[in-house]
């Protein structure tokens, strides 16, 4: 039974990985072909915003272990270090959301004032700086 | 302190003090140009001894001043016509605008000389050049608006010849570990036969202050566009600079001939003496159609430094001795010259042939001086343009059988006499005109420096053992063994003071009795006539119809030399110019505006490099 | 350890947050209080520079945690450098934008103040921490106060540059990310020192890939070719002591990043010549577009990049003279690119319509701010007796050094088309088509020190280079001197490489 249950985590974890590492770098081929593609402000931002949740989504699986612990030491888990997830992609993590949400931000606020001048929110359109 | 960093020091604080002076008190910020300049003049002729040295490090580099006796033959020139400039600048530029501007760069572009004269390692000598080569520059574009575009080839050519110079330094500083000129030298870095590209790339940089074909194109209009007092130091003493460089370039080259690079060496001798040769001819045949007259001189200048270029380019004691007294002589007339066309711009108002004649009896001294100048430039005896061409033909001729390079600077040593005899004509010969009625004589401080000049041209064509001395300690520096004039015929007989009186004394008796002959006579067999006053065929000219006789004054000539005036260099290099700004132009639409397009850059050079990664990184 | 480093990052923090408490208090106070934390800084880095060149290394551990656990802050001569050339030229930009006209109502002041504070602390954030993530914040920081500030005028274009600046550099912030992300799951840790030590663990592959997106991401920063199509409308939309900024302080943090994890990080021979590619594509391309540039700022702004492609030629070419060189570029070009974007604001803050041709004769208006335009424009051509020229001598000596001459000659002929457009500018300047007649808004006083001592700097600096010399070449060898610095972060006993 506890083999068998071993065996059945064994490969559902595989499939975990599998999907989280696909997921992500699906994300971020996404986000890469919205940025890349679309003409609307708002969609490239959108787009920038998926290439970082794939990311984020790489760093937080990366940490990952199978059956891992919460890394935290406490009395009667003292050994808490052995399996535990690695918690320096997961804080990182945290700092890089807040970073994108920042950059979001501001996008949006630069969108708002660039419909306002343009009347349009097409990248195409708004090119007065060249050259 | 040391007398060399005394030295560099007075003149650029003096730079700086003319610029503050001239905000409190304009007038006299000529006169402090003046005393710089002197000042700096007696301390070196007094204090500096030849072989002295001087040495101090600056950003980790050893800078050192000297005095070779090659480099004081220069320094002669530079100085003493920098001072008279100077006291020509005083009433020349009385009255004008942004005099601080003008002296202090005015004081740089000397300073600049100086260094460059004193310098002896590279980095010196370059910080100079660059010093000497924008001060010109800003004084180029002085006078306003139409002269930036001249201005801005003037620079652009200097940078060029800059630039292929600093490569060559550095590259010095590579393979010979030295900056020091002469330890350079020593190492073999002019060889030929060694790092080829080192030498020349130092000859191109030199040849664009010399004004070389096909590096001469900046030369002729912003000789003539800067203030004259000026030009007359910019073509006198700075084109000097180069031939300076290229005088050592080429004999230290020679010095190494040995089987290896004998063949090198004769191709470079060709290339420049045939350079050179062109130059003389092409700039003659320019000078000729020029009606104004600083044109005419600038391009005269052009030529002159042709045949100067020839005669390093021989490589023979005679030839180079001709070219360094040439080149000593040239500072002295064409420094002279361009005083001249100055004071009659300053007194006229104008220097366009066509509208001025007969200034003889209103500018006598100015005349005077003219004169003489073109007597030394045209190189007719007694003066010292013809011994200095006497010298280059007989080493062309006995020492390198260069025969039709010999043809070549005859000819427009011959066509010199045409514009020389048209400038002279023109502006002080002939009618008066109307407009020029009012005109008077130079203001004295004007005068005076040209008549220096005069004195000294006559003085070096009488005694050209005067220079010679200098030029011979020169010459025996740079390593032409044994250097006597008595090689050429000629100067054997001149250069001795002994025979000189005699000589002279008779030419001048001829010359006086001639003189005296023909304006007795000729005054006699004249009518006044007004310069318009000729026939017209039938033809009744309209008001506006310039009929003056400078128009088309070689009228015959030129229509034989037309299919040389179309393809001119400068027009060459003007459409290469174009086409590099088209396509830089060009170039820029990358930046397309289209902040997507930017980020398609970014994603397109991510994967070229990973796709490139092996080959990038291989490590 | 008289100061900590930390004072860096804590005091402009602490400012920041006080600033729109204190300016209830009075309105005069959001703009002092930048200047005395930026004047707080120089007297940092003054201290730590003193120190730093007794004893080699500072490293400052934040909050307890040892070397390789927690972030470290390390200042070396190289870092120290950085550093205090970046906080004195804050102070100078500082002390210009002081009574900039255009910042007008109070909140715009505070935020103006509070961002470009925020900047100068990011790009010294960058510089000294010993902590890859870390420096990835910082980037951050810097990223989000550059994009604010380029847009901070609310007309049409200013968003536009910003939002440019923005979709670029979250793709620099994307891969960067990433790079972190992969170079941890290969070494296991984010410490700068202990990466390099186990770098060599990494195989090559990886580790080629790695190298790539740091590359390109702080090669967005550094505005390598083609990475810099946002630079030019950013540099040409900020308010003028932000361009500055960007110019004397935001691209050198770029570039340190760049060359630390070049240097520091990686041990790969090809990342050198790809320097060296990278820059001269960079240099002739950015020249060639300044060349035809009707806008004076954006010309500056293509002189810029151009000039961030030499410092990279010269790092690439990698022995101890051509980084010396480097280093000395990067001061340099500072001081004098600084200079110019200050003028250069004032002049077009006079123009109709920014352009050079509407600047013609303007000399006659102000004399000063032309002559120190002259100047800063002669300067950066490189011509002597100017600062320029001896950074510009170095780094063409060490490439003949190394046998270079082509791209000395590739580096010369730029120089010559950076002659033509400078003087081109400074010939408009002086020398007008006609005689304009435009009202000039004078500087004022304060602008007018921050670039006298800008202009003076220049001067002295190009009569005595020797002043600077000695810092420069310490900071040379300390860059290339990676052993060291692990061990010391480390206090590790390694071989000496």
């Amino acid at each position: 039974m506890q083999e068998q249950f071993n065996e059945i985590f064994t490969k559902y974890h595989e499939i975990i990985t599998i999907g989280v590492y696909g997921t992500s770098i699906a994300l971020m081929l996404i986000g890469l072909y919205a940025v890349l593609t679309k003409k609307n402000l708002v969609k490239m931002v959108i787009g920038l915003s998926i290439v970082d949740a794939g990311i984020h989504l790489l760093f937080v699986g990366i940490g990952y272990i199978q059956n891992g612990t919460a890394p935290i030491f406490s009395p009667g888990n003292e050994n808490a270090g052995d399996r535990m997830v690695d918690p320096v992609p997961q804080a990182l993590v945290l700092t890089a959301i807040i970073i994108g949400f920042a950059i979001t931000a501001v996008a949006l606020s630069l969108i708002i004032r660039l419909y306002k001048h343009h009347n349009t929110a097409k990248i195409d359109q708004i090119k007065y700086l060249k050259w | 302190m040391n007398i060399f960093f005394l030295l560099i020091t007075i003149l650029f604080s003096g730079a700086l003090l003319t610029f503050l002076v001239n905000k409190v008190a304009p007038k006299i910020s000529g006169i402090v140009t003046f005393a710089t300049i002197a000042l700096v003049s007696f301390l070196f002729f007094t204090q500096v001894n030849i072989g002295d040295t001087f040495q101090f490090t600056l950003g980790e580099i050893p800078m050192q001043f000297g005095i070779t006796p090659y480099t004081f033959i220069f320094a002669i020139i530079v100085l003493g016509l920098g001072t008279l400039a100077s006291l020509y600048s005083i009433g020349y530029m009385k009255d004008q605008e942004r005099l601080g501007y003008f002296y202090s760069n005015f004081l740089l572009s000397v300073t600049g000389m100086i260094g460059i004269v004193f310098s002896q390692d590279f980095i010196t000598f370059f910080i100079f050049w660059e010093i000497m080569t924008w001060s010109s520059y800003l004084i180029v574009i002085y006078n306003g608006y139409n002269s930036r575009k001249i201005g801005m080839k003037y620079m652009i050519f200097s940078a060029i010849g800059a630039y292929a110079m600093l490569t060559a330094i550095v590259s010095i500083k590579a393979n010979y570990g030295t900056f020091n000129i002469a330890e350079a030298i020593q190492n073999g870095a002019f060889n030929f036969s060694e790092n080829i590209y080192i030498p020349v790339l130092l000859l191109v940089g030199f040849a664009v202050k010399a004004a070389l074909m096909p590096l001469h194109v900046w030369a002729p209009n912003a000789y003539s566009k800067s203030p004259m007092s000026f030009t007359s130091i910019f073509s006198g003493a700075m084109s000097k600079m180069g031939i300076l460089g290229i005088g050592l370039v080429l004999a230290s080259a020679y010095s190494y001939t040995n089987h290896d690079n004998a063949n090198y060496v004769t191709a470079l001798r060709y290339a420049l003496g045939w350079l050179g040769g062109i130059t003389a001819v092409m700039a003659t045949i320019y000078a000729l159609i020029q009606t104004h007259a600083k044109k005419l001189l600038a391009y005269s200048s052009v030529a002159q430094l042709g045949y100067i270029i020839v005669g390093l380019s021989t490589g023979t004691e005679l030839g180079v001795m001709a070219a360094l007294f040439l080149a000593v002589v040239h500072g002295i007339f064409k420094g002279a010259l361009f005083m001249v066309v100055g004071a009659v711009e300053r007194q006229v108002g104008t220097t366009d042939m066509t509208k001025i004649s007969g200034l003889i009896r209103k500018m006598p001294f100015t005349f005077f001086v003219a004169l003489v100048s073109i007597i030394a430039l045209a190189g007719v005896p007694p003066l010292g343009g013809f011994v200095g061409k006497w010298m280059l033909y007989e080493a062309l001729i006995t020492e390198s059988n260069n025969y039709f390079l010999v043809i070549v600077i005859f000819f427009s040593s011959t066509a010199a006499f045409l514009y020389s005899y048209r400038f002279l004509f023109g502006l002080f010969l002939g009618q008066e005109e109307k407009e020029t009625e009012h005109v008077k004589e130079a203001p004295i401080t004007m005068v005076i420096p040209m008549m220096i000049l005069a004195i000294l041209l006559i003085v070096t064509g009488a005694f050209p053992g005067v220079l010679f001395e200098p030029i011979a300690h020169g010459m025996h520096y740079l390593g032409f063994s044994d250097v006597n004039w008595s090689m050429s015929v000629l100067v054997n007989i001149w250069g001795e003071e002994s025979n000189m009186t005699y000589i002279n004394l008779s030419i001048g008796v001829v010359f006086v009795v001639v003189f005296a002959f023909l304006t007795i006579k000729g005054y006699k067999g004249t009518k006044n006539v007004g310069t318009k006053d000729i026939s017209t065929s039938g033809e009744i000219p309209t008001e506006n119809e310039n009929l003056t006789f400078q128009l088309d004054f070689f009228k015959p000539f030129e229509r034989a030399a037309a299919p040389l005036y179309k393809r001119s260099m400068d027009k060459i290099w003007n459409d290469l110019g174009n086409a590099f700004e088209a396509l830089t132009d060009f170039t820029r639409k990358i930046y397309t505006g289209n902040g997507q397009t930017y980020a398609v850059y970014v994603v397109i050079f991510l994967v070229i490099l990973l796709l490139m990664k092996d080959t990038l990184f291989a490590n | 350890m008289v100061i900590s480093p930390i004072h860096y990052i804590f005091v402009p923090l602490v400012a920041a947050f006080a600033i729109p408490l204190l300016s209830k208090i009075n309105k005069e106070l959001p703009r002092i209080i930048p200047g005395i934390v930026m004047f707080y800084n120089i007297i940092i880095s003054f201290v730590l520079m003193q120190e730093v060149n007794e004893v080699g290394y500072i490293s400052e551990v934040i909050a307890g945690w040892e070397a390789p656990w927690g972030i470290n802050l390390v200042i070396t001569p190289f870092s120290g450098f950085l550093v205090s050339l970046i906080s004195v030229l804050g102070f100078l930009i500082w002390l210009y934008g002081f009574r900039f006209k255009k910042v007008i109502d109070a909140g715009e002041l505070r935020s103006y103040n509070i961002l470009q504070m925020m900047m100068i602390t990011g790009a010294i954030g960058i510089i000294i921490t010993g902590d890859i993530f870390n420096m990835f914040v910082f980037l951050e920081i810097v990223a989000i106060t550059a994009i604010s500030l380029t847009s901070f005028y609310r007309g049409r274009d200013g968003a536009e540059a910003g939002f440019k600046y923005l979709l670029i550099g979250g793709f620099a912030s994307a891969l960067i990310l990433l790079a972190i992300l992969i170079l941890y799951t290969q070494v296991g840790t984010l410490n700068m020192a202990e990466i390099a030590e186990r770098m060599h663990t990494v195989p090559q592959g990886i580790k080629a890939t790695i190298l790539l997106l740091f590359i390109v991401g702080f090669g967005i920063e550094a505005e390598l070719f083609p990475l810099n199509g946002w630079a030019p409308d950013a540099y040409s939309q900020a308010p003028g002591p932000t361009s500055s900024a960007f110019a004397g302080i935001v691209v050198k943090a770029g570039v340190y990043g760049l060359i630390r994890i070049i240097f520091t990080l990686f041990d790969v021979d090809g990342a050198y010549d790809f320097l060296i590619t990278a820059g001269l594509i960079t240099m002739i391309i950015a020249e060639a577009s300044a060349l035809r540039q009707t806008n004076l700022k954006r010309m500056l702004a293509y002189s810029s990049i151009g000039q961030m492609g030499l410092a990279l030629i010269a790092f690439g070419i990698g022995t101890k003279e051509a980084v010396f060189g480097a280093m000395f570029l990067l001061f340099n070009h500072a001081v004098i690119k600084s200079l110019l974007f200050m003028t250069g604001s004032i002049l077009i803050y006079n123009s109709k319509d920014k352009t050079i041709n509407s600047l013609s004769g303007i000399a006659k208006k102000l004399p000063f701010i032309s002559i120190l335009f002259a100047i800063g424009a002669f300067a950066i051509v490189g011509l002597p007796p100017f600062s320029g020229f001896w950074s510009k001598l170095y780094v063409l000596t060490a490439a003949a050094d190394e046998n270079m001459i082509l791209l000395i000659a590739a580096i010369l002929a730029v120089s010559v088309v950076e002659i033509v457009y400078y003087f081109r500018v400074v010939g408009k300047l002086y020398f007008p088509d006609k005689e304009s007649n435009i009202e000039v808004y004078r500087p004022k006083f304060n602008a007018m020190i921050a670039m006298g001592v800008l202009g003076v700097v220049i001067l002295v600096i190009g009569f005595y280079p020797d002043l600077i010399t000695g810092y420069l070449h310490n900071a040379a060898d300390i860059l290339l001197d990676k052993a060291s610095y692990i061990r010391f972060v480390l206090n590790a006993d390694l071989p000496i490489q």
